[in-house]
């Protein structure tokens, strides 16, 4: 499904190279984690394959469903099913969370052939997929993330890829500032929504996210390059040794 | 005749307001016509307004009918519409029925000189040392005279409407509201400036309006002239103790817009808003220099100014909260929120506090920036286009001043209006 080759990139404008490099290969119906130190790029990683237009790809090609999606805008890619679950989700205000998911909804479904939904017919979709994540239906009335708490915006993230059913999906750092309660309806939600069709990549500084989701592969991110990849059992040796004997290998 | 730079051909002044014009006019002989060279229109070039020549109205402009009017009319004002054509009363085309008990509305006109200053005529505005409040008064020809009797609650939106219409001589056009709430009176106000045709003219709308103890006023100005006009305002509002006053303007339209409100604080336990929204694009420029005045103690008071640019437009803002030095417990907020869109418009923003008294809390701040590129990120990861992410984003910052109108008409025009100003605007940069 996804095949990232010697990927180098750089941030738009500026001399720094941020990816060094990575190789990464996610098939679907699998779930991997990207764990990494700060700064080593993981969360770059994301953005690149969504498209941000802070950051210039000077080498290497991310091929998705078998095409190079390196001239595709965020759009494109979000219309054939890349999705994002933000770090810092965005304030929006004066849009609410239902028009924004009615918007993204019918673009989305319309790019890949499905039936678009008219606004009655769409609430009730999208109350089902509030119990996903135990968001309360008055939430779809209140503008985008607008006075949202930490966990609310992260919950929000998860809703919206309830809803939009993406093909592949990144999570960055989607357990941050999460308590123990909101990690557990979080990540409750993420494993009900992944199926055989689609894949997950976490990208996450802790193992804690991983006692919830139980990743197939485990890959170390460290200075813009992969330099280890395993099993679960990796992110609990990670756990134990730090990164230290890693970036010193 | 010539007032300075500004050409002019003058009228006779009609009766009522004659001894009040010839002294303005007597004043203007020597006062001087702005320039940049004046601290308060450093930025605010007037060379646009002083290579025309203008004529005084004071016709009523028989050709603007009902048909005309009829797509400006509020559903909740239908019996509380107040017109004026060019700034002139137009009784036939006004429906004002409300109880006599909880106001009445008169005509200017037709108030004896005592009445009139009895009701504060002319106590606010500078009657000598400000040109154009000056000029004002020079040309004014009518106006209205609202009374909101004590402890009514005037639930009907008062919607006084003036339309602009000319030919092809611009001309210049004055009109004063005169308004007064009474103690524990509440009402709400909706100002509207609107033109028929692209017309030049100068438009000078004064506002002198006094609130007393425990009464509300709710004040929304809104401005959607053509862009070749040129209007200037002065709304100056003096508040009793524990008098209310919330006030949003909103301006779209005019080549130059020039609005100076003021508010005055003359008892304790205050509160006031002053928020504004402007949007402006093309060769617009849109400058407004407030004022917010807490000369006793216990004032809250709150100033959320935004600005949207694009184009070659120019925006300036001057906001000046003083609290002098009996006001103690002085609670002001003052922001100034710019969204810059195009590489060739101009903001400058001025904040300026003068504080005298020491138990304050002033907040201030200004912003100047473009769209936030993660922003437009966010929305295009979810499925948006660019364009469509961005005129989301910029229809967002506008909306969060005129979410909280609740004229149900108004608020839906307004709407409209930000969506056609972002759907005209974002495509054309980006």
């Amino acid at each position: 499904m996804l095949e990232i080759k010697n990927l180098h990139a750089i941030v738009e404008g500026e001399d720094i190279e941020i990816l060094k490099g990575v190789n990464l290969t996610v098939s679907k119906g699998e779930i991997h984690a990207i764990m990494g130190p700060n700064g080593s790029g993981k969360s770059t990683l994301s953005k690149i394959v969504a498209g941000h237009p802070g950051y210039e790809v000077t080498e290497g090609d991310i091929i998705y469903d078998g095409e190079s999606i390196l001239e595709m805008d965020p759009d494109e890619r979000a219309h054939a099913g890349i999705f994002l679950a933000f770090q810092y989700p965005v304030e929006v205000p004066g849009v609410t969370n239902m028009t924004l998911l009615r918007e993204s909804y019918n673009t989305i479904a319309k790019s890949r052939g499905r039936e678009e939904m008219d606004p009655l017919e769409f609430e009730d979709y999208l109350k089902t997929k509030l119990d996903l994540v135990e968001m309360n239906p008055e939430f779809l009335h209140r503008s985008v993330n607008t006075a949202f708490s930490g966990g609310e915006k992260k919950r929000n993230e998860i809703f919206q890829m309830a809803v939009l059913q993406p093909k592949l999906s990144f999570l960055d750092e989607t357990d941050s500032g999460l308590d123990i309660d909101a990690l557990r309806i979080v990540s409750g939600g993420i494993n009900q929504i992944h199926g055989d069709d689609d894949a997950v990549v976490m990208v996450t500084h802790y193992q804690r996210l991983l006692e919830y989701i139980v990743p197939d592969v485990v890959h170390v991110m460290i200075d813009g390059v992969i330099v280890k990849t395993g099993g679960k059992e990796l992110a609990l040796e990670l756990e134990e040794k730090g990164y230290d004997w890693l970036e010193n290998a | 005749m010539h007032f300075k730079e500004l050409e002019f051909t003058s009228q006779p002044p009609i009766d009522w307001v004659a001894p009040y014009a010839a002294k303005a006019a007597h004043s203007l002989e020597t006062l001087s016509f702005p320039t940049k060279k004046d601290e308060d229109w450093r930025f605010t070039p007037l060379k646009t307004l002083t290579k025309h020549s203008f004529q005084s109205v004071n016709g009523e402009a028989k050709s603007v009918t009902e048909e005309h009017v009829q797509k400006y009319r509020l559903p909740e004002s239908r019996e509380s519409t107040l017109v004026l054509v060019n700034g002139a009363i137009r009784e036939d085309l006004s429906s004002f029925s409300l109880d006599s008990s909880a106001i009445t509305v008169k005509k200017l006109q037709e108030m004896t000189p005592s009445e009139l200053e009895e009701a504060g005529f002319q106590s606010l505005v500078p009657v000598e040392n400000d040109y154009f409040s000056v000029l004002h008064t020079a040309t004014l020809t009518s106006g209205y005279y609202l009374h909101v009797h004590k402890g009514a609650k005037v639930e009907a939106p008062i919607h006084v409407l003036n339309i602009q219409t000319g030919g092809p001589t611009p001309y210049v056009s004055s009109f004063r509201l005169l308004i007064h709430v009474e103690q524990e009176a509440e009402a709400t106000l909706i100002e509207e400036h609107v033109s028929l045709d692209d017309s030049v003219y100068l438009t000078i709308p004064v506002m002198e309006t006094f609130v007393q103890k425990k009464g509300r006023l709710n004040h929304l100005r809104i401005q959607r002239e053509n862009k070749s006009c040129f209007h200037i305002s002065r709304p100056i509002t003096s508040l009793e103790g524990t008098a209310e006053y919330h006030s949003y303007t909103i301006a779209l339209g005019a080549h130059l817009f020039r609005n100076e409100p003021q508010i005055i604080q003359t008892g304790e336990e205050v509160d006031f808003t002053l928020d504004g929204l402007i949007l402006i694009d093309g060769d617009q420029i849109s400058d407004t220099h407030s004022v917010m005045d807490h000369r006793f103690s216990h004032g809250n008071s709150h100033q959320l100014h935004k600005v949207v640019v694009h184009g070659n437009a120019h925006s300036v803002f001057n906001g000046k909260i003083f609290v002098r030095q009996d006001a103690q417990i002085i609670d002001s907020f003052q922001e100034n929120r710019n969204l810059l869109l195009s590489r060739d418009g101009i903001v400058y923003t001025k904040p300026q506090l003068e504080i005298f008294a020491d138990d304050v809390q002033c907040s201030h701040g200004a912003t100047i920036g473009d769209l936030d590129p993660d922003e437009v990120f966010y929305l295009q990861s979810r499925g948006m286009t660019e364009q469509k992410a961005k005129e989301v984003l910029t229809y967002a910052f506008a909306l969060e001043t005129i979410e909280n109108i609740e004229v149900e008409s108004v608020h839906t025009f307004l709407v409209d209006e930000v969506k056609a100003y972002t759907s005209r605007n974002v495509a054309s940069r980006f």
